[in-house]
């Protein structure tokens, strides 16, 4: 309520749509077009979404697994890794359309860029981090497989660093929208408003368009922390409770 | 409580540090008024690397802009380029551009949000093609249902003049696939195969034909002739404020159209040279282009009105906008006079 306030009273001293569009003029270009955020917008920002995430969960994982667990395979991946993470998003846009088309894939491969590298991160540090004396506890138990090894030891232990890399890399994702809606994958999208209603100079639409990805952005992440911090990962909370 | 107070606090830091902050036109404005007027000494300009807006690049490259404003006060030309009309407005709306080449288009959206400018002069007519990749067979406008295009965003000249076409000639508008994006995206995704054809301005029409990616089928001025395409716009300050400045730049303006239509080889390799751009490819585009360099804004208003209603009946723009919201022709007379 206070931040709502402060825009109010912050907007009305600037006294200029472009600069700040007030909060009362952003709800009143809201009431115009909820049904088509609804409707269009938010499904298919959500559809780029997944797309892209679930690439990134597809390849980072057993990728970061592999870097983490076996260090010959860190030593050749690292340097290739390190080469593409600074590569921003919006650099790919060339490729993602000769690749894949003006298609929603185009778009989800343009959030997958920005999220592959937090999962893979996190994964691999989780497994690197793993104490060599859970190792060795589960061999004397009797897991002496690497698969099994993996399987009851590494993955539950990295759980929480690879959960903190999917909160991270869906947020990026969340970002990659605006950039992966802009180059004609689709009619409809809040990244796509974005930027259409910034050519038409209707700022309130466009700063409605950026609350409502900065609102559904916090209910995602929400949603993930209730369902895999809450819930999958509820054994953490005698560590530090 | 103490969260009420800090909250409190923090909105008023907010609201002293937000009052500091005001429009640069808005701020002009008021104190114009009260103050002697200040004459700029440098003049911000916007263009695009199109060869519609040639004219700005010859008057730059000859220092016609240098020379011939330099009595007006005029010490510095800051010129900025932009790919695209929207980016170009805001910056105008923002008041970091006094004058802007752009399309007629984008200026129409940019008044209707407040922007202080009018446009005063012609830069072209016509000048866009409807390109189709080699294997797409075309009969017809109603040969393009089932196709996917790809041209400029909704509320953009291309995307007017193209869908104005399509319904005159009955062509069912859903099932034309139409792909709002950049240039540099539909050149890319023809080139890629990726899309059946693009309605682009040139060069971008040149390019995709030498690349043996596409060919022309469609010109814009077949499907709207004479409709107009760029124009030279001028910040409302400045056309209050500096008269004879305003005067004088479309008479450079002039000069330079005519010097292009006289010279168009030299015009070419001075594009190229200052965008980067392949000379044969923009000598290409010039040869093949039903394009035309102008000046009198008169020729434009008819279809820049007719722009304006279409984004009316889009919803794109809240309001009804005349001729003399968008042109002033004033100056343009007294310049060839």
């Amino acid at each position: 309520m206070g931040l709502i306030l402060a825009w109010q009273i912050a907007a009305a001293a600037v006294n200029d749509k472009l600069l700040l569009p007030s909060f009362l003029q952003v709800a009143a270009a809201f009431s115009r077009v909820w049904p088509t955020i609804l409707i269009e917008d938010l499904p298919t920002s959500l559809l780029h979404f997944l797309i892209g995430m679930a690439g990134g969960l597809l390849v980072a994982l057993p990728l970061g697994m592999i870097m983490g667990w076996f260090r010959a395979a860190d030593r050749i991946l690292d340097p290739i890794v390190e080469i593409f993470r600074p590569i921003p998003p919006l650099a790919w846009i060339p490729f993602a359309i000769v690749w894949f088309g003006l298609t929603d894939t185009a778009a989800g491969f343009i959030i997958f860029v920005g999220a592959v590298f937090p999962i893979l991160i996190n994964t691999y540090v989780g497994f690197r981090n793993l104490p060599r004396v859970y190792v060795e506890s589960a061999k004397v138990l009797g897991a002496t497989r690497d698969l099994d090894l993996v399987r009851y030891v590494a993955f539950p232990y990295a759980m929480p660093s690879i959960a903190g890399g999917i909160r991270i890399a869906m947020g990026i994702a969340w970002m990659c929208l605006v950039a992966a809606e802009q180059f004609g994958v689709s009619s409809s999208g809040l990244g796509y408003k974005i930027w259409s209603y910034y050519y038409l100079h209707q700022m309130d639409y466009v700063l409605l368009y950026i609350v409502m990805l900065g609102l559904l952005g916090l209910l995602i992440d929400k949603t993930f922390r209730y369902v895999v911090e809450e819930k999958l990962l509820k054994w953490q909370v005698g560590l530090t409770q | 409580m103490r969260k009420f107070i800090f909250i409190a606090l923090l909105a008023a830091v907010v609201v002293v540090t937000m009052g500091c902050i005001s429009s640069p036109e808005k701020s002009g404005n008021a104190t114009s008024s009260e103050k002697t007027t200040v004459n700029i000494t440098t003049l911000h300009v916007g263009y695009q690397p199109s060869t519609h807006q040639i004219a700005e690049m010859v008057a730059s490259e000859k220092g016609w802009w240098a020379e011939d404003l330099k009595p007006f006060g005029v010490a510095t030309v800051d010129e900025k380029v932009f790919q695209s009309g929207p980016p170009e407005m805001q910056a105008m709306l923002a008041g970091a551009l006094d004058i802007a080449y752009v399309g007629t288009a984008p200026p129409i959206t940019a008044i209707a949000q407040g922007l202080d400018a009018k446009i005063v002069a012609a830069v072209n007519i016509n000048g866009s093609d409807l390109v189709l990749r080699p294997n797409v067979t075309y009969s017809g406008p109603k040969s393009l249902e089932g196709l996917s295009i790809g041209t400029f965003p909704p509320g953009s000249i291309q995307d007017i003049v193209m869908k104005k076409w399509l319904e005159d000639n009955g062509v069912d508008i859903s099932k034309v696939q139409i792909h709002g994006m950049g240039p540099g995206d539909a050149v890319t995704a023809i080139e890629a195969g990726k899309i059946d054809g693009v309605f682009l301005p040139h060069p971008s029409p040149a390019q995709i034909s030498l690349d043996g990616k596409g060919r022309s089928v469609v010109q814009s001025g077949e499907m709207w002739p004479n409709h107009a395409c760029c124009s030279l716009l001028i910040s409302g300050k400045l056309l209050r404020d500096q008269p004879a400045l305003v005067e004088q730049i479309i008479k450079t303006h002039i000069k330079a159209t005519e010097y292009v239509n006289a010279h168009p080889d030299e015009a070419a390799q001075i594009y190229a040279q200052k965008t980067g751009q392949n000379l044969a490819m923009v000598k290409e585009s010039i040869k093949s282009w039903d394009g035309k360099w102008i000046s009198d804004p008169t020729i434009q208003i008819p279809s820049t009105v007719e722009y304006a209603k279409i984004d009316q009946k889009l919803g794109y723009i809240n309001k009804t906008l005349s001729k003399d919201d968008l042109f002033d022709t004033g100056f343009y007379v007294k310049a060839v006079a």
